[in-house]
């Protein structure tokens, strides 16, 4: 700091030893800095002004207080520690978080809703599947994209839109009756083990084991025995579809996570797909609609569900948005 | 006496000690939160970076070179990232261009000290002459006069060589004394 020369004021603001005397932290440099000002009073103004810019440019040490970076500290040791028990990836960040709060405000608001209006509701997404056991017992599988619904009062009585498996728990000693409700008929049993699928404008039963009676629509009534297959619909008033000793893997094997096929048409199968995961089908090749396919696709994970498909069917499955377009292969 | 608590500090970081690198998550944390916030101007994403970026660091710890002062590191590091997260945030269109090369900083009056002496500078002047600047030329002046980094270490931080950190000072400096000259002949 000694033998340099100082032209114009870059060389003051460069130098650290200036700046020290120009914020009066260095004694030294504030005496060398008073002591060279003395012998060069013609750099006075230049030595003013880049004191000026020095002093003046000072910022504010911390913007951030104390608090917020222990708050932001404890973030970061608690992410840490989340890391060091599952070393895999979760990370979570903020946003996350307040999804997850979010979602559970959002239950217990549900739940307080119900609560008020005494009746309980179930709701699946596509891709879900939902086991439930119900004030009564009762075991209910709700199947994907589906709601149930029930008044607290009177528990056995089920409001359905879609589809969901039921097995119910006899009531010996009430000899008390269950019904399945759904738009086109009502299913009464005292217990037993069914599957109800009330989508598209039409109710599709099962009966597993045990007996039921379904009150339909229009009036009429109907004793259904184990194996027993009937479709109704109110819009249409009529019994669609009626056999007995159905294939039963393929009428329940969804609420184990499985759709089954038994030589099923390509297109009735897309139905299936279309009805669990919510994605339209459409198809480019009208003749391939009529394949006949065999075999079991999961019903919780779409990717594997279409490529099991395209290779049973011998055809081509592309996911476009929301829609599942079907190609000759 | 700050270096040598820094190396100490490193050193002990490599071998995983987190109560130093709470020490260095502490003493660095509202310095590159503001350097953070002036890059990105969103307090949210500052903050969301800053974890990551101290998370990335505690990770790859022992990667990490000895170093004699850790701030030039930790600035060129974090400039590199938290532009990274923008510009993958640019994508979708939630923030204004980041250019890695030009990073925008914006002066407001109230992180400057208030200095009686300081004749040629009223902070309201001053905020408004140093936003007249270009952006290189602040981003310059905000290091080396906010971080107090030194000419070397700003010419690591942006990635641009030293003599061209040395011109964008004198431009900057230059520009200032200019403006203030007009700006006294106004006032007189």
């Amino acid at each position: 700091m000694t033998n340099k020369t100082y032209h114009n004021i870059n060389d003051f603001l460069n130098d650290d030893s200036f700046k020290n005397w120009a914020l009066d932290t260095k004694l030294s440099d504030v005496f060398f800095w008073n002591y060279w000002l003395e012998n060069n009073p013609d750099k006075k103004e230049l030595v003013k002004e880049a004191k000026d810019i020095i002093v003046g440019l000072q910022f504010k040490e911390t913007l951030v207080s104390e608090e917020k970076i222990n708050v932001e500290w404890n973030i970061f040791e608690a992410n840490l520690l989340e890391k060091k028990k599952v070393p895999q990836k979760n990370t979570f960040n903020k946003n996350k978080w307040i999804g997850i709060v979010a979602s559970i405000v959002l239950f217990i608001s549900i739940g307080i809703y119900s609560l008020n209006n005494s009746s309980i509701t179930h709701t699946t997404g596509f891709g879900e599947i939902l086991n439930l056991k119900l004030l009564d017992g009762s075991l209910v599988t709700l199947n994907a994209n589906s709601t149930i619904s029930f008044s607290k009062e009177n528990p056995r009585k089920i409001s359905l839109k879609g589809e969901a498996y039921f097995q119910v728990d006899k009531k010996k000693a009430t000899n008390a009756k269950f019904w399945v409700l759904t738009n086109d008929l009502k299913v009464e049993v005292y217990g037993t083990i069914f599957n109800v699928n009330s989508r598209k404008e039409k109710t599709q039963v099962f009966l597993e084991e045990g007996n039921i009676w379904l009150s339909l629509k229009n009036g009429s009534s109907k004793k259904m025995l184990p194996g027993d297959f009937v479709s109704f619909s109110a819009k249409q008033n009529k019994i669609l579809e009626d056999h007995t000793k159905v294939f039963v893997e393929e009428k329940t094997s969804w609420k184990n996570g499985r759709l089954t096929f038994n030589n099923s048409t390509l297109i009735n199968a897309l139905k299936k797909v279309t009805e669990t995961y919510g994605y339209e089908v459409v198809f480019k090749n009208t003749e391939i609609k009529s394949i006949l396919i065999s075999g079991t696709v999961p019903t919780t994970n779409l990717n594997i569900c279409i490529k099991a498909i395209e290779k049973s069917a011998n055809v081509l499955i592309k996911k476009e948005n929301t829609k599942l377009v079907v190609y000759k292969k | 006496m700050k270096k040598l608590s820094d190396e100490i500090l490193w050193k002990s970081l490599k071998e995983g000690d987190l109560k130093a690198f709470g020490a260095l998550f502490k003493n660095y944390y509202s310095s590159l939160f503001n350097y953070g916030l002036k890059i990105s101007g969103n307090k949210t994403i500052t903050e969301d970076s800053l974890q990551d970026f101290f998370m990335y660091i505690y990770e790859h710890r022992e990667n990490l070179s000895d170093l004699e002062s850790i701030a030039p590191y930790l600035f060129t590091s974090y400039r590199r990232f938290i532009i990274k997260i923008l510009q993958k945030k640019q994508k979708t269109k939630m923030i204004r261009d980041i250019d890695e090369n030009i990073v925008d900083i914006n002066f407001t009056p109230e992180e400057f000290l208030t200095h009686q002496e300081s004749v040629t500078f009223r902070n309201k002047n001053l905020t408004t002459l140093l936003n007249k600047l270009p952006k290189r030329q602040r981003e310059v002046l905000y290091l080396k006069y906010n971080c107090s980094l030194k000419t070397q270490e700003i010419s690591d931080v942006m990635g641009i060589n030293y003599q061209s950190v040395v011109n964008n000072i004198h431009k900057a400096i230059k520009g200032l004394r200019e403006e203030i000259k007009i700006l006294q002949l106004f006032n007189s």
